[in-house]
């Protein structure tokens, strides 16, 4: 059983351009096929961790018209309803349009009780942190209108301190002036849950109901979603045919769903993702399996005599196709493996670069760990041909080839 | 006693439409210790003579025994190893592994031995001494000379103190110094460790190192001259 392994290193070193090229290619592809297929489970996370005790009633039309804000006293009133809250879409921009930020429109005085399981609250002012940070942040933005409570990640991209007045250009509610909308940050927070990202902001409701009654903003009236807790041992299904009931007659039909439902619709609205993604990353392991397999077998035709001599010399078919199996591992599994680490080091950066559009991206370690089997795989099929190719040859005829 | 035995051996191969006869019942016996060089003109069945009794090729018919082991009716499965404990291949080409050094080329049939890994480096070193490159064993094929390459091979060969050496034009692309050496080197081999060679040369001046000549011509043994030395 005894199979020369030297020769797979030291013949990877000899055509070290040809192997080089071909582990860079792994690691492409596996990095691709990492981020996609986390592209799809970091959107399903989203969708998988939202809370089972909470509801969203959106306008039946679209999610960009706006409900009306007595329908919350309304919603209220519905039997198993516990808490809601406004929240708000506010499209808003830091010093320049690419600067894009998440900001939410929530009634202050419920939010944080409302999301406690989704968001800890991890410093607030005169550098409260710890245990006491929560009770702090929530007095500070009750104290103060125009306050904000930022994700941990916005707060490092800018460089920004609690106390610090942030100015942001509003898209939807602009000021009639012409000035910037000003936030005073009084607390950061970072995310419990998938479902949560880390650079949001939280600021008051009433600071952009209030200014746009005013008259010193513009932009549509009323709420765009109302985020709704009902108490334990209600079925949200009743709930929600409740709420959507009390408004069937308008003036504006309501839609509510769960808020696995909300998010998920979210996924939809870009179509048939996970197909499309499986599909673009199924077609990028196809080409590396080609591409190694055409490697492979280049590699076993030039070493032909080399399998020639070891065959004389006593070395069994099988020893001979375990050295190209070898070597077909080696490089997939040297250059997938990059390719995963590549992917999960890049985590940060690519989270960055996605920015709004998947502020939950990670990638997950079962992701990692499919990833590393694909590779494997990968080894295992590119090797089987040059395999099988080099056990069939006849000492004899290995020993006259040129290779 | 006969260490290699053929009897009655034909060997024909397809060319084209056309069968060519290799060997023609053959019948050939070396007795062990022997030291015997095959001749003749190419195509008259040299190297297949080798390759049968090396078991790298098989018989259309008859009888090959080869150190008490009767290879025309071995399955092919059973030949590697059986090759591994009993020959060794010395060839035109030097057919060294160019990646690795001489050391490590001659430890390659070592690995197939159940010796110890420091019975298999001392038997490597032992064999790169006898032909006189102890110095030079973590030399890389490229870095040696077309001689130099060749006693390689030979330390290869013998590394694993096999019964027979069947060598292939061991001479034919060396100057002639070089062949003397190469040659030299065998006879020594077959003097003074008693093993058994069977040499196929063009070159009357290597064949003069064998106890015994033999011609072939178009697949028959067509004279056998007495030993030279």
């Amino acid at each position: 059983m005894s199979t020369p392994w030297i020769l797979v290193r030291r013949n990877m070193r000899a055509h070290w351009l040809r192997s080089g090229l071909t582990l860079m290619s792994l690691v492409v592809a596996m990095f691709l096929f990492c981020f996609l297929i986390s592209l799809v489970t970091s959107l399903d996370s989203a969708v998988s961790s939202a809370a089972t005790n909470r509801i969203i009633t959106q306008s039946a039309v679209s999610l960009f018209v706006e409900l009306p804000m007595d329908y919350q006293t309304k919603i209220e009133g519905v039997d198993g309803v516990d808490q809601t809250t406004t929240f708000q879409w506010f499209g808003a921009y830091y010093q320049k349009p690419e600067n894009f930020i998440a900001e939410f429109g929530i009634d202050h005085d419920v939010f944080f009780d409302m999301y406690d399981a989704e968001l800890d609250l991890t410093a607030g002012p005169d550098g409260v942190t710890g245990p006491d940070a929560r009770q702090a942040v929530i007095e500070a933005v009750a104290a103060d209108r125009r306050a904000v409570v930022v994700g941990e990640g916005l707060m490092s991209e800018y460089g920004w301190s609690i106390g610090d007045t942030v100015p942001l250009i509003g898209t939807i509610f602009q000021k009639t002036d012409g000035s910037a909308w000003e936030f005073n940050i009084v607390g950061t927070y970072l995310p419990k849950k998938p479902n949560m990202d880390n650079r949001t902001m939280f600021f008051r409701f009433d600071y952009l109901d209030e200014t746009r009654n005013q008259g010193a903003a513009t932009g549509p009236t009323g709420v765009g979603v109302y985020s709704i807790n009902i108490l334990d041992g209600f079925d949200p299904a009743v709930v929600i045919a409740d709420i959507d009931a009390l408004f069937e007659n308008g003036p504006q039909v309501t839609m509510t769903s769960t808020e696995a439902a909300f998010q998920a619709s979210f996924v939809s609205m870009m179509g048939n993702l996970p197909f499309f993604v499986a599909t673009i990353g199924g077609a990028v392991v196809f080409a590396v399996i080609f591409s190694v397999i055409n490697t492979m077998l280049l590699s076993a035709r030039q070493r032909t005599r080399e399998t020639g001599i070891l065959k004389a010399l006593g070395y069994r078919n099988a020893a001979v196709s375990r050295l190209m199996l070898g070597e077909s591992m080696l490089v997939s599994v040297i250059g997938g493996g990059l390719g995963v680490c590549l992917a999960l080091v890049s985590q940060e950066a690519m989270l960055a670069g996605l920015g709004q559009f998947l502020p939950t991206y990670a990638v997950a370690n079962e992701t990692a760990l499919f990833a590393l089997l694909v590779t494997v795989g990968i080894g295992l099929v590119a090797g089987l041909a040059p395999a099988v190719m080099v056990a069939r040859l006849a000492p004899v005829t290995a020993l006259r080839s040129e290779g | 006693m006969s260490i290699i035995e053929m009897k009655q051996v034909n060997k024909r191969y397809k060319r084209g439409g056309e069968t060519l006869t290799v060997l023609d019942n053959l019948d050939l016996e070396v007795p062990e210790g022997d030291f015997i060089a095959l001749m003749g003109p190419s195509g008259s069945g040299k190297s297949t003579i080798l390759n049968l009794v090396g078991g790298l090729d098989s018989a259309d018919s008859g009888y090959i025994k080869v150190a008490g082991t009767e290879v025309s009716a071995m399955s092919p499965g059973k030949l590697p190893d059986w090759r591994a404990r009993h020959i060794g291949f010395v060839f035109q080409a030097f057919n060294l592994v160019p990646v690795l050094t001489a050391y490590e080329n001659v430890m390659l049939p070592l690995a197939l031995t159940p010796l110890s890994r420091a019975e298999r480096k001392r038997q490597a070193e032992f064999a790169l001494d006898v032909v006189g490159l102890g110095d030079r064993m973590h030399h890389r094929p490229n870095q040696l000379s077309g001689g130099q390459e060749q006693r390689v091979a030979i330390a290869r060969a013998l590394a694993t103190d096999p019964d027979i050496i069947l060598a292939d034009e061991p001479t034919g692309d060396l100057d002639r110094d070089s062949a003397n050496a190469v040659m030299d080197l065998l006879r020594r081999l077959n003097d003074e460790m008693k093993k058994t060679l069977v040499v196929v040369t063009h070159d009357e001046h290597a064949a003069e190192r064998a106890r015994r000549v033999l011609h072939l011509d178009k697949g028959e043994l067509l004279e056998q001259t007495a030993a030279t030395s």
